[in-house]
């Protein structure tokens, strides 16, 4: 038996698709495209939900045989759908849906916490946000306590029309004021 | 660092107490400035992560060709005030966000943002001023 969840976004795309869960495994196939996603039961490895900006998202801990490791995001889901995914995910594959905490508070300090190719700020120990350390085309130190990280454009390698882009993040600055001491031997502040 | 306690004179404030708060319009993925909540809700790889008022110092805006950038300064320990009093933090020892820019070919939304922000700004340090003058 196959369960289908519809309008379900693969990544930050904004092509929707279809996402269904089956014993063999989960698959994502978009709307206007031909892009499928496939999951095999076997390769399931953890699975996770949280709150996201297009409502909740399933995240999904990969391994094949190959031992390679991957990570793939479903966003769109909603809040009913949950229980609904659990009990699918533990029936099907004898996952268990974890629940990752978001911070919801508004603060701008915390601590930042590298997971896997991720740079995430935590906020009361919550996830506030996660950054993909891949896309980070620069980074600089700006004196002794000021970290900035610059990121590469989404809008340029997939030229969606700008009208269905969200706004674009093209750099981020940190306080940071332990830096200093970390750093051994002083003298160049760049 | 000392760590750990709690900075003098910091009132606390809180954008949303849960994700159940948040607006619909964060699905777009856009800035949004919900005023009810005094936050700046920023779309940050497809987070949606609110902004408490009292974090954002200043927002500022820049032509870039084709492209608009939108700036937001916050708060953090270690800037040069020069005016008022220290503003007083929770923990100054964390690790602070500083700024975030961000970049959008639709000048006019992001100029519209801008202004929100800066509004929404004023109307709270004007709130503040008020809550010192009832008490003094």
């Amino acid at each position: 038996m196959t369960t289908q969840f519809d309008r379900i976004f693969h990544g930050l795309s904004s092509e929707v698709g279809k996402f269904r869960v089956a014993a063999s495994g989960m698959a994502w196939k978009g709307a206007e495209s031909d892009g499928v996603v496939l999951m095999a039961a076997n390769h399931i490895d953890w699975v996770q939900w949280l709150r996201v900006a297009r409502n909740f998202q399933l995240r999904i801990g990969l391994k094949d045989e190959k031992r390679e490791y991957r990570i793939e995001k479903f966003d769109g889901f909603m809040r009913e759908d949950h229980d609904k995914l659990a009990s699918l995910m533990k029936n099907h594959f004898g996952k268990t849906l974890e629940t990752k905490e978001i911070s919801f508070k508004g603060w701008n300090w915390g601590a930042t916490d590298f997971q896997g190719s991720n740079l995430a700020f935590l906020v009361s120990d919550k996830t506030a946000f996660e950054l993909p350390l891949d896309q980070v085309t620069n980074s600089n130190m700006a004196g002794r306590t000021e970290v900035s990280l610059e990121f590469s454009s989404l809008s340029s390698s997939t030229k969606p029309s700008a009208k269905a882009m969200g706004d674009e993040m093209v750099e981020i600055r940190f306080h940071v004021p332990g830096t200093h001491t970390k750093l051994k031997g002083t003298g160049s502040d760049d | 660092g000392t760590g750990g306690k709690e900075g003098k004179g910091w009132k606390k404030f809180q954008s949303y107490k849960g994700e159940g708060a948040l607006p619909p319009e964060v699905e777009r993925l856009r800035i949004f400035v919900d005023r009810k909540a005094q936050t700046v809700i920023l779309p940050m790889h497809g987070s949606a992560v609110p902004f408490h008022i009292n974090t954002i110092k200043n927002a500022s805006k820049n032509d870039e060709g084709e492209f608009t950038i939108l700036r937001i300064n916050f708060q953090t320990p270690g800037q040069l005030a020069g005016k008022k009093e220290d503003t007083p933090f929770e923990d100054p020892d964390a690790t602070f966000i500083r700024s975030v820019s961000y970049r959008s070919p639709d000048g006019h939304r992001f100029d519209n943002i801008c202004k929100q922000i800066t509004d929404l700004k004023k109307e709270a340090n004007k709130r503040e001023q008020q809550k010192k003058e009832m008490a003094d």
